[in-house]
């Protein structure tokens, strides 16, 4: 080849890019081509490897690199679908949601996005909510550090203001409102305990972190409520509106309840 | 003189998860760490923790695998800013990342990938440097790739490539051993012919890891021991190059931290071992010298009959 027929560096790179992530390996990609590409022309090959198996050490690199980082990350997801399901579900959301993000943290940002879109769903209609928790797991173990509200911030707030205080959530905190108790399965194999039936109930999952370690928990119905509110931007005043309307329960005490809490998990952002 | 700028730092190990609370909690014996950029480009949590820890305790080295220097992408402003922002806050003794491509059109293959040796792609990556350089306001090192395939568009060799692009970006060469051993099994080269045809004055760190024999390639694994081809070639260069900042690289089967720190005081056995044979010779070819028409030398310690 002479230098006038090389391809550019881009032309270079996208071709390589488009045979490397191909699903079906790259030989397969070159016969989509129908002899567009003669790979043998753009890399030398030899006696001990041709151009295609050289080219095929990249695309598998490429595939098993991230199946095993994914792998990493949802070792539950993993653990419903078994290797083989999960290797599947890879290649498909690899097409779908190729890389773009410097760090490999961010490689599963869309599995569950994927899953609840794929025919898996019919199969283990959970496992998006499932993969949307071990997602979250991890967002907020790399979330900004801050300040937790405490107990003297709190007591510092003068009285007045209280009705229009606006609390904030930590930026570790993520609010997960999913369609089944996949917090049940999580927990089941934390423990090393067989996969429990999962029960199909909303439940708001509040995931945070604490010394570093992240932690998730289900929300008590009325908290469920009151968290949502404050997520969206809302006033105390308005959340105690909220509470009061959905209870007969002591509302004071109720409120207490919730904010000490918040306060114990570091869920509320001191400002 | 570009290696200046690089003291030796000694020998030291790559940052590992597996061995935080050991690090943390009994500080062992180590020179340096280097740490994977790119694990720490995050906006809070353990591993930033983690890493405040470290440092405040032991120098560190930022190594980058997601700079993609030679993609025709332009170069990731974002990832340009956490990387200075990382920077900023850890003050590592310096950074590096690798000659290679490892995405387009914003796509990352979490890979590192060859470029074409040409005097185009020389130009292009010594201009991308060159602007990283001026962003983060310091010289860096460019790291040789392991590499499976090479490109019929290539005219020249990869060390002359790779010289060549140090040159015109002016900054220094991360000299990976176990690549360059890597490479000129994949692709039939002389391996010390390699090392003989990069500027000594560039080169301001090592870098060791192990393979795995794959048959018909060797596979840049760093999940094995390093060779002994690759000692061999350590030696090698520890003889030309003197004795630089070296890391053990060792990311998959990782062994308990006592025995990774073993292999970095064997690295830092053998270097000291060449330079005292090297003094040695030194001072015999001095001695050979001076018997029979040797100039005298300022610095002798003999004194000399004249100024008696």
């Amino acid at each position: 080849m002479s230098p006038a027929d090389a391809p550019d560096l881009q032309q270079l790179q996208k071709l390589l890019y488009r045979l490397i992530v191909a699903p079906n390996g790259v030989e397969d990609a070159i016969a989509r081509d129908r002899g567009a590409i003669d790979l043998d022309q753009i890399i030398v090959g030899d006696e001990r490897m041709t151009a295609l198996a050289r080219a095929g050490i990249y695309a598998n690199s490429y595939f098993y690199r991230l199946l095993e980082t994914l792998r990493e990350d949802f070792p539950v997801t993993l653990a419903v679908a078994g290797d083989d399901e999960f290797h599947n579900l890879v290649t498909g959301y690899l097409v779908d949601y190729p890389p773009s993000e410097p760090s490999l943290l961010y490689a599963g940002r869309y599995l569950a996005d994927y899953l609840g879109s794929s025919p898996i769903i019919a199969r283990w209609p959970f496992i998006a909510d499932l993969a949307r928790l071990e997602r979250g797991l991890i967002d907020s173990f790399h979330a900004s550090d801050a300040p937790s509200l405490d107990r003297f911030a709190l007591q510092s707030i003068p009285p007045d203001t209280w009705p229009v205080l606006r609390f904030k959530l930590h930026p570790a905190a993520r609010l997960l409102k999913l369609q089944w108790r996949v917090d049940e399965i999580v927990r089941a194999f934390e423990q090393k305990r067989g996969q429990p039936p999962v029960v199909a109930e909303p439940v708001m999952l509040i995931v945070c972190r604490k010394q570093a370690q992240t932690f998730y928990r289900p929300a008590e119905p009325l908290e469920a409520v009151a968290l949502s509110l404050i997520e969206q931007g809302s006033d105390f005043a308005a959340v105690c509106e909220a509470i009061s309307a959905a209870t007969n329960d002591d509302l004071p005490q109720l409120i207490n309840h919730l904010l000490l809490r918040w306060l114990d998990d570091g869920l509320l952002l001191k400002t | 003189m570009i290696r200046d700028e690089f003291p030796c730092l000694g020998w030291g190990v790559g940052l590992r998860r597996a061995h935080y609370a050991e690090i943390l909690e009994q500080f062992p014996a180590m020179d340096w760490f280097e740490i994977t950029t790119e694990n720490f480009m995050v906006a809070g949590g353990r591993p930033l923790e983690v890493l405040e820890g470290v440092r405040a305790n032991y120098p560190i080295v930022m190594h980058g695998v997601s700079l993609s220097i030679g993609s025709a992408d332009p170069l990731n402003q974002a990832y340009l800013r956490d990387l200075a922002t990382l920077t900023r806050r850890f003050e590592p003794a310096w950074i590096s990342d690798h000659l290679c491509w490892t995405g387009i059109c914003g796509r990352n293959l979490h890979d590192l990938l060859p470029l074409p040796y040409t005097t185009d792609a020389v130009t292009h990556c010594a201009r991308r440097i060159r602007q990283v350089q001026d962003f983060l306001g310091r010289r860096i090192l460019i790291e040789n790739i392991s590499s499976y395939l090479q490109y019929r568009a290539s005219r020249m060799r990869e060390a002359e490539f790779l010289a060549a692009v140090a040159e015109q970006a002016d900054c220094g060469i991360l000299l990976d051993i176990n690549n360059v051993y890597v490479n000129s099994f994949n692709h039939h080269f002389d391996s010390k012919r390699y090392l003989d045809t990069l500027p000594a004055d560039r080169i301001a760190q090592f870098h060791l890891a192990g393979h795995r024999d794959c048959g018909t390639y060797l596979l840049d694994s760093h999940d094995h021991p390093v060779s002994d081809e690759v000692w061999e070639l350590y030696d090698y260069a520890v003889q030309r190059f003197g004795p630089i900042t070296t890391l053990v690289e060792w990311d998959d089967r990782i062994p308990s931290f006592t025995d990774l720190a073993a292999v970095a005081r064997t690295a830092h056995d053998r270097a000291d071992a060449i330079m005292i044979a090297r003094e040695a010779l030194d001072r015999s070819s001095l001695i050979a010298m001076r018997g029979s028409h040797a100039p005298r030398f300022p610095d002798d310690n003999a004194v000399d009959p004249a100024v008696k």
